[in-house]
Formats: C-alpha cells, structure tokens, sequence
C-alpha cells in the first residue's frame, strides 16, 4: 500500500466515523431534544447538500449554455461536486416525514385560519409531494445526462455529446429556475406560510449559485494542491474567482431588494419575518449574512492580486460556504423561536450531512478523469487567455 | 531626437508573429513599443512591455468616495437639512439610502473609468495620429498587425529600428515621419468649437421657448395648472350649481366641537362631569390652554386681577372666590362653551378637550392657591 492510498483510506475511515457518531447523535436529537428540532436541522442541512449540488450542476449547464471555454478544463470538479444532488434527494425525500411536524400548514388549526384556507390549493399533502417528485425527477435526469454523458465521453471522445449538452442547456436553464423557485417556497416559505415573497426563490437560487460556485472554487484549489490539475493554471482560477466576485454582488443585491421592498411597504404580514429575523437575538445572524456573503468575498476578490492567489480565493470561498449555511439557517431556524439555537444538537447533525456529503464527493472523485479528457473543446480550454 | 521620424513600423500578417517579435524587440529598448492590430490579440500587451493600468485601483477609490458622499449627503438632506418623516420611518433610514448609495457608486465609478481613461491614461483629445497617416494603415486596418517602435528620446536609432524589425520577421518596414503640422489645437480651433458649442445652445434654447410659448398644447399633453381637480373659489362643471366649492353635508359635527346641549352654564353645571383623568400630560395642557387664552383676562393664577391694563375696566371672575369655587365643573365648560357677561364665547377657539383640560388646571390652581396643612406632602 502506498503512503497516498493509505492516507486516503485513513481519511475515508475519519470520515466514516464522524458520520457515524453524527448518526448516533441525530437520533439522540430526534427522541431526547426534539422532533421539531430535529427536523428544522434535516432540512438546513438537506437544503445546504443540494443547493451545492444544484449550483454545480447550474454551473456545468450554464458554461454548456454560453459555450464557455475556459472553465472546461476545471468542469469535473462541479460534475463531482453535482453528486450531491441524488444523496440530497434522499434526503429531502426523507424529509417529507417531517412535514407534518414542522409545517403549521398541516397542522389540524389551519382548518381554521382563513388564510391558510385560502391556500390549500397549492400548499396541501398531495400537490406538495408531486411537485417535490417532479422536481427530484427533474433534477436526477438533468444530472445523469450531464454528469453520466460527460463521463462516458471520456472514453468515446464523441463530439455529438458536447453539441446535445448544449441545446439541452436553455431547456434546463428554464426547469431549473422553476424547480428552485418551488424549493424554496415549498421548504422555506411553506415554514410560516402566511408570509409570501416572490423574492425568495430568486434569493434561493442567488444563494445556491454563489455558494456553488465557492464549493467548485474550494474543489479546484484542492486538486490543484495536490496535482492533480497540473494543466489547470493560475488565469481559468482567476477567471472563477471573477465570476464568483460578480455573484457576491448579485446575491447582495437580491437579498437586499427583498429586505428593501418590505421594510418599505411596512405590511404587517410581511414585515412580521423579517422582524423575527432582525431583531433581538437573531439581529447577529442577520449581520453575519452581508458579511459572509457579500463584504468579505467582494473585498477579497476585488483587486487581481486576491484572484491570484489560492488563500485569498480559498477564504472568499469558505467565507460565501458558511454565509450560505448561516442564511439557510437563518430563513429556517427562526420557526423554533425568538432565540438562535445551536449546541450539541446542531454539531451532531452537521458532522452527520457534512459526513455523508464529503463521503459522497469522495466517492464521485473516483469516477473519470479529474479532466473531461473527451470533450473536444479541452484543448481550446487549455489554450485560452484571460 | 534623429529629425522628423515619428517611429519605425514594421508589418506582420500573423498574430504569433508579431508577438514573438514584440517579445524579441523589447529587450533591446530601442524606443517605446506600441502594436496596432485590427483585433484583439492576446499576450501582446505583455509583449509589448504595457504595464497593468491603473484604472482599477482609480475606479475603486471614486467608487467608494461616491458611496460615502452619497450616503453623506442623504443624511445631511434627510436628517439634518430639512427633516421630514416619510411614512413613519426614522430620519436616517439608510435602507432608503442604498439605492441611491448604489447608484452614485456606479455613477462615480464609470465615469472615472471613462474620463480617466480617455484624458488622463489616454491623454485625449489627440486629433490625429501620425500613424494615420503612414501608407501602412490601410493594411493595419484591414488583415495585418502593425509593431512600431516610436522614438523617445534624441538616441533613437532609426537605422537600429529598422533593422531590428526586419530581424523579427516583419513583411515590410515603414518609416512614419512626425506630422508636418505643430500644433493640432489651435486657438482658432479652439474658438470655433465654443462658438460652435454656444450656438448649439442658443437654438436649442429658442426652439424650445418657441415650442413652449407658440405651439399649442395638445391633449393628452396638458398644462400643469389645468389639471381636472377641484379647487377652492373656482367654477367647475361637474357639479350642477356650477360651484367647486361644496357645502358640508347637514349635521356635520367637526372633530371635538360636538356641539352643547344646554342652554345656559347652570344647566351645564348639572349634566356635566369633567371626562378627562387628572394625569399630569391633561394638567399640562390645561396649563397651556389656560395661559394662552383664560391668563390675560383671569390672570395667570386665577384670582380675576387681569394681564390687561387696568384701563380696561372690566371686572373678570376671580376663581379663588368661594362663590366661583362652589361652582360644579359642567358650569366652567358652559361658561366656556357660551361665554359671559364681557366674556366671548369660547366654543370655536378651543375644542371640548381643550375645555375640560383647562377646567382641572382651574381647579388645581384654586387647591394650591387654598392650600391646607394636610396637603402638605
């Protein structure tokens, strides 16, 4: 055995353990803490694995979408990274146990709130489980057709697939935006369901797009540390850290407009969230938001010197990682009340999904090339000038 | 400088080429290296020894000074200059202030990325380039790419030049002589331009006072005074009389003017009670009614001696008489409703809560002006 194979298999076995313990603690949670507990965590930490998932696998359609070229030589790490989207689809669908626990919609009392009546149509058992089956559906066939066929072009280097990826790309571009917009009405607005924004789902997917982008900036920066990237240069990172750099602003800027119209309009049903959102205890939380997200990767990632270099890139990237745990956590922890919670019960429940979630992407890293050594468009790749 | 040679340009059909060439060239340092190509050619700005601009570091700097000024500037207008609650937000609502944050940001920052750019990097206007003028620009604008090595200083060697072009693979080799004329900008020009510049206004100006003043006003343009409103004092068609001005429906009572319903202060003396508690914002007010329209007359602690002159000559009640004291509270609000002997009736001037505001301020001015050993805290 190899010293490298047995680092690696010393790491897995790490891993391995901290999901375990994670397990053992998540059920501690489920019958000693709390179901609703348990369930808020599940949900976090559900919706964190797949908006990564997703945004990677936004990332991989939108580069088939406007022809790319320069990010081609990096596309495995986001193919990789997508493999979250099926372990997080379990997760979700497991999730659905829980729906009656922490959804009041369901609750016997929304019989009698007028409002809630009002939106039975859309927010009852049945629609709500078909819609979250016609989106999973539509994610897994999205993500087997570009992760799958960019695999298996490794080894035929047949060019039809590269053309097939791009006209599916508007297509999945438009399914995409859709899907989004119903996960995050239906998991996080449907939490306190006589609130509405529009916004959300654009605010979900800014998240999920920069957040997938810091995740696909983390994976390039590892394997270039250790390699196994060595065609990838210093300019195709840069060119990462610009497009992340552009969706700080645009994260900050939807999340500010949604705050924005509301403190505004002063609506009393819609004011309500964001008062137990930004007050009080949660007032922290809401701060290290703008902080995480937009402050600290924009001033990083403003200057060419901060795109240049792996550590400045690597703390933009893990600063945007915890600012979309902490904005998920923040949409979603306020239903449990006006205190942030966080103790043991939210660390077990962390080792556990991000346990599972390494265990996963480990195990994708092993699939393929760690470059789409098919795709007839590497070499350009390769070759391109910033 | 070796007289009249303005640079040495030498022609290259491909993008490799004149790259290498430029990397060959600029060691030598024979004079300051500029490409002219007719597309984007990458590395070549390297090649050509062009440092990285300093426009970002400019860009950020404005960028951030707009933010602050604008942010400076909402706060001095909205807060300090002239503060007005707008729909029970506080003065300095920085939510409001951010797009406006934003948009100066961007104002401040693109227009030094332009400015600066075109005047101060550039060093703009520049009317007309040597290069314009030398036989190789028809190709440079068409499918070659041109390398010059311009002349900088008096050691410029046109021959070195020459013949360093040609050792890179140029096609061919043009000597670009410095333009004939001396000075581009000249001062007629220069006037010529305001001149151009101030008539461009004069006719902009007298057009649209004569659009304004002699083209009639078409609808769905309306003038601003002839809105379809009513207005106080003018005739309007809307209505049948004709009249803007509408009468209040019969039986209007105003806000706090509920009208009596006695006919003498005796009789209010026994319908009425004081409604209002005595609580120290009621005594308050009581205070200040009282001063500003019962003092002058009453005198400032009730005792009937007025503010007045004495030549006045009336003779108003004293309060602190057992008579007027013994008197009930309705009768106060009666006297102030209907008014008394010289006294005017009050009903207009001050509303009922007004009224009952100043009958408790009359009774704790008769308690303190009667004051007892047990009142004595």
């Amino acid at each position: 055995m190899s010293a490298a194979s047995v680092h690696s298999s010393l790491v897995r076995n790490l891993l391995g353990a901290m999901t375990f313990i994670g397990a053992a603690g998540s059920a501690g949670v489920y019958f000693s803490v709390g179901r609703e507990r348990f369930w808020v965590n599940w949900l976090v930490w559900t919706l964190f694995l797949l908006t990564l998932g997703l945004g990677n696998l936004f990332l991989v359609a939108l580069e088939r979408l406007v022809g790319a070229h320069w990010s081609v030589p990096m596309r495995r790490v986001p193919e990789r990274i997508a493999s979250l989207i099926p372990l997080a689809i379990v997760l979700l669908l497991v999730a659905f146990f829980g729906v009656p626990v922490i959804f009041p919609w369901t609750y016997p009392a929304a019989a009698h709130n007028p409002i809630l009546v009002a939106k039975t149509p859309w927010l009852n058992l049945p629609f709500f489980a078909i819609r979250l089956a016609v989106c999973a559906t539509v994610w897994m066939l999205f993500y087997r057709f570009y992760v799958r066929g960019s695999l298996r072009q490794d080894v035929s280097k047949d060019p039809v697939f590269t053309v097939r990826a791009r006209r599916l790309a508007p297509l999945f571009m438009v399914v995409f935006f859709f899907s989004v917009t119903i996960l995050a009405f239906d998991w996080i607005s449907g939490l306190e369901p006589e609130w509405y924004s529009d916004m959300l789902g654009v605010y979900l997917f800014a998240g999920t797009f920069i957040s997938g982008i810091a995740a696909m900036l983390v994976g390039v920066l590892a394997l270039r540390r250790g390699g196994r990237l060595p065609e990838v240069q210093a300019k195709h990172v840069y060119n990462l850290g610009t497009l992340g750099l552009a969706f700080t602003v645009f994260f900050a800027y939807i999340g500010f407009a949604q705050y924005l119209l509301i403190w505004y309009a002063n609506l009393p049903e819609e004011v309500i969230w964001f008062k137990h959102r930004i007050e009080g205890a949660w007032q922290p939380v809401a701060l290290l938001l703008p902080l995480l997200n937009f402050f600290i990767p924009f001033f990083l990632l403003i200057g060419g010197l901060g795109k240049k270099h792996p550590a400045t890139l690597r703390i933009a990237a893990f600063s945007i990682l915890l600012g979309h745990f902490v904005d998920l956590y923040w949409l979603i922890f306020p239903v449990l009340g006006p205190v942030p919670l966080f103790g043991w019960p939210e660390l077990a429940m962390a080792c556990f999904f991000l346990g599972l979630g390494w265990l996963q992407i480990r195990r994708a890293m092993g699939r393929g090339a760690d470059m789409p050594v098919g795709d007839p468009l590497l070499v350009k790749g390769l070759e391109w000038q910033l | 400088m070796s007289s009249g040679t303005f640079a040495v340009l030498g022609l290259y059909s491909e993008a490799e080429k004149i790259v290498d060439a430029a990397n060959q060239i600029r060691p030598h340092k024979l004079g300051r290296l500029e490409a002219y190509t007719p597309y984007p050619v990458h590395g070549l700005d390297r090649a050509i020894g062009l440092e990285p601009s300093r426009l970002g570091r400019l860009v950020m700097l404005m960028g951030v000074m707009g933010a602050g000024l604008a942010l400076l500037f909402e706060w001095w207008v909205s807060a300090v200059d002239y503060p007005l609650v707008t729909s029970g937000k506080p003065l300095f609502s920085w939510q409001a202030f951010v797009p406006v944050m934003f948009e100066v940001t961007v104002l401040f920052a693109t227009f030094t990325a332009g400015m600066a750019m075109l005047f101060a990097l550039n060093k703009l206007p520049f009317f007309g380039h040597p290069v314009l003028h030398s036989k190789a620009i028809k190709d440079i604008t068409r499918d070659k790419l041109a390398l010059s090595i311009e002349a900088t200083s008096a050691a410029f060697d046109v021959e070195a030049a020459h013949q360093a072009l040609i050792d890179s693979g140029a096609e061919s080799v043009e000597i670009v002589p410095v333009p004939t004329w001396d000075r581009p900008l000249s001062l007629v020009g220069l006037l010529r331009t305001i001149a151009a510049i101030v008539a461009a206004c004069v006719v902009a100006g007298a057009g649209l006072y004569a659009a304004e003043k002699l083209m009639p006003i078409v609808p769905p343009m309306i003038h601003m005074e002839d809105q379809p409103k009513l207005n106080a004092f003018r005739e309007s068609s809307f209505f049948p009389d004709g009249r803007g001005m509408r009468p209040a429906v019969a039986g209007t009572v105003a806000r706090g003017h509920l009208p009596p319903a006695f006919a003498t202060p005796e009789e209010a003396g026994t319908l009425l009670s004081n409604p209002l508690p005595l609580i120290q914002a009621i005594a308050e007010r009581g205070r200040k009614v009282f001063g500003d329209h019962c003092a002058i007359c009453h005198g400032t602690v009730g005792n009937g001696v007025p503010l007045l002159s004495r030549a006045y000559g009336g003779k108003p009640g004293n309060f602190l008489s057992n008579e007027i004291r013994a008197r009930p509270d309705g009768h106060y609000f009666g006297v102030l409703m209907l008014g008394k002997n010289a006294m005017p009736s009050y009903a207009a001037d001050l509303d009922n809560d007004d009224r009952w505001a100043a009958v408790h301020y009359i009774r704790i001015l008769q308690r303190a002006q009667n004051a007892k050993d047990e009142d004595l805290p």
